[in-house]
């Protein structure tokens, strides 16, 4: 295991564009978590325009509230697509300079190959997921009075369900990336589902039978990246039909692992039948 | 020579081995055998599948039918950590340096990395092992290529094409490398288009046309499958009737000014020449004449494109 993530590290620490886009993604992730509250009490100041009785600004850093708040917006789908993109060209970088026939030659088995992708994976989901915790607590700390263990920790639980959105999410680029092998066809295909396919698809669906548990809501990318379904801002939920989400449903944890288990399967499978 | 070389270790055994991309037969149930020490060639036209036979026993490639066995085990990652392979063209990252690459392949075969100064200087890249490959010439990517190969001092060498789009200074210098790995006693097993490659560098050949094996044995029961000479003399029709007398005498071609003998048997020219002088003609031209490897492998092709629209 130990073996394979130095492999995998020397495929990287060195390699640029992996940095750059990583650095692109936590500045997407920073300017979203900020902007998020300064545009929501923008959109307050206009509404208070037209209401005589004026709604009160609002805050995304109290806690625990700021849990779910920042896992929702960090959780958006054009800031997601950074990391997946990270994958996408670390996985097709290997079928570009047929670095992965060699690998295979000189003797590494094809599971170790997944493995060593899998494990990136992993690391870079507990990374992010590391970072935005501490942000949270950093910001949580420096806006709310709370100090208390539990007053602090009580929503935390949406913080796995990020590791899991992020985690499932890198694995749908990890599956488009070894089932596509090419760099531009595969980040093609991902941002075009991702951004348009499917949120299209769901609208079509939705829009006849607007009840909760409709198929629409299990289509892979919506499962993967709605685990935090709804930030927790009252007057949104007020105004706009937000429903009010308090916890992190076990099903909405395990839908998106499901997805990620049939593709990492199906990858699996493919790897062991297609040739090099 | 070849009662000796039954006993030799066998490094790979291919039985039967068959793969079709589609409508192509890429290799049509080949076996082939080769043993410890040799230098194999495998040998035939772009799309006889060399590449495709290579990459099957190197696990890249899964095979329809047929099976084979690398130093008389099952195909597993262990046995292709003792084969140092070449495989068409030189793979690598372009954005890790020479050094940073040959780390990778180090740590894949579980191999100290104090080893890959040497295997760089051995391949004289010693001096730009921390320049990008991307800065490369192709010439120095395919040394890398063959550097990475070397690493871990394996069994078996693996060479798809090594000198295939090569100046003729790089091709010399992977030559030279060639040689000096096989003088080592590591087999090596090399696919080629190119004749006069498998003829400098190889003691064994198997020929490949559409994949099917056409001719396997050692590059010198090939390269002079049969001999003939050249002769003239003033007389000519008497040196036919003297020829006609030689115990090895075979059939004769006459020309105007010269006849190509041909004998059942190999004839030493010092010999032929003696013959002649004790029946009393002085000859004056007498020059032997080799079959190429070249010929008979043009003859071979021709023979099988034949048998195949027959």
């Amino acid at each position: 295991m130990i073996r394979l993530l130095k492999i995998e590290f020397k495929k990287i620490l060195t390699y640029k564009v992996f940095w750059i886009l990583l650095g692109l993604y936590f500045i997407f992730l920073t300017l979203g978590i900020f902007l998020a509250e300064f545009m929501i009490n923008n959109m307050i100041n206009n509404m208070n325009k037209h209401f005589p009785i004026p709604f009160a600004h609002i805050t995304l850093y109290f806690f625990p509230d700021i849990w779910q708040n920042l896992t929702f917006f960090a959780s958006i789908r054009f800031i997601l697509i950074f990391p997946a993109i990270v994958i996408i060209i670390l996985i097709t970088n290997e079928f570009t300079y047929k670095t992965i026939r060699q690998n295979i030659a000189n003797g590494m088995s094809r599971n170790e190959f997944l493995l060593s992708k899998l494990q990136i994976i992993f690391l870079l989901s507990v990374l992010i997921t590391l970072i935005l915790a501490a942000s949270i607590i950093i910001l949580g700390l420096s806006h709310s009075d709370t100090q208390d263990f539990t007053g602090i920790f009580r929503k935390s639980a949406f913080i796995f369900g990020f590791f899991i959105e992020i985690f499932s999410f890198m694995i749908f680029a990890f599956f488009l990336g070894f089932m596509i092998r090419n760099t531009g066809m595969s980040i093609a295909l991902f941002v075009l589902y991702t951004l348009i396919i499917e949120p299209v698809i769901y609208f079509l669906l939705k829009i006849p039978s607007l009840q909760p548990n409709h198929i629409s809501t299990y289509l892979p990318i919506n499962t993967m990246i709605r685990i935090t379904e709804y930030p927790s801002i009252p007057v949104l939920s007020k105004t706009m039909g937000f429903q009010i989400q308090d916890h992190v449903s076990f099903l909405a944890c395990m839908i998106p692992l499901i997805y990620s288990a049939v593709m990492i399967g199906i990858v699996h499978w493919s790897m062991h039948k297609r040739d090099l | 020579m070849d009662q000796i070389s039954i006993y030799l270790e066998t490094i790979l055994s291919i039985h039967g081995l068959s793969k079709r991309y589609g409508r192509i037969q890429a290799v049509n149930n080949l076996s082939i055998e080769i043993k410890k020490g040799q230098v194999f060639g495998i040998l035939g036209p772009n799309g006889s599948g060399k590449t495709t036979t290579l990459s099957t026993v190197l696990s890249l490639v899964s095979a329809d039918t047929g099976s084979f066995e690398w130093f008389g085990n099952p195909p597993c990652k262990e046995n292709l950590k003792r084969i140092g392979s070449v495989i068409e063209s030189p793979n690598f990252f372009p954005y890790l340096t020479a050094f940073q690459n040959l780390q990778i392949v180090a740590q894949i075969r579980g191999i100290q990395e104090n080893k890959i100064d040497e295997v760089l200087q051995a391949t004289a890249l010693y001096d730009r092992r921390n320049s990008y490959f991307r800065t490369f010439s192709f010439g120095m990517k395919q040394r890398l290529a063959v550097a990475s190969a070397l690493l871990g001092d394996p069994d078996v060498m693996i060479l798809d094409e090594p000198t295939n789009g090569l100046d003729p200074q790089g091709i010399a210098g992977i030559r030279e490398i060639i040689l000096a790995v096989a003088a080592k006693g590591i087999t090596i097993i090399l696919a080629s288009h190119l004749l006069d490659e498998v003829q400098k560098i190889c003691s064994h050949v198997a020929v490949l046309n559409k994949g099917n094996l056409l001719f396997s044995g050692k590059v010198s029961d090939v390269l002079v499958v049969s001999d003939s000479f050249e002769l003239a003399s003033h007389n000519i029709p008497e040196l036919v009737k003297i020829l006609s007398l030689h115990p090895k005498f075979d059939r004769v071609e006459e020309n105007t000014e010269t006849v190509v003998a041909h004998f059942k048997e190999h004839v030493n020219p010092g010999e032929l020449n003696s013959f002649f002088f004790e029946k009393g003609m002085t000859l004056s031209h007498l020059c032997e004449r080799k079959r190429t490897l070249e010929q008979h492998f043009l003859e071979l092709l021709a023979e099988n494109q034949h048998d195949q629209t027959a």
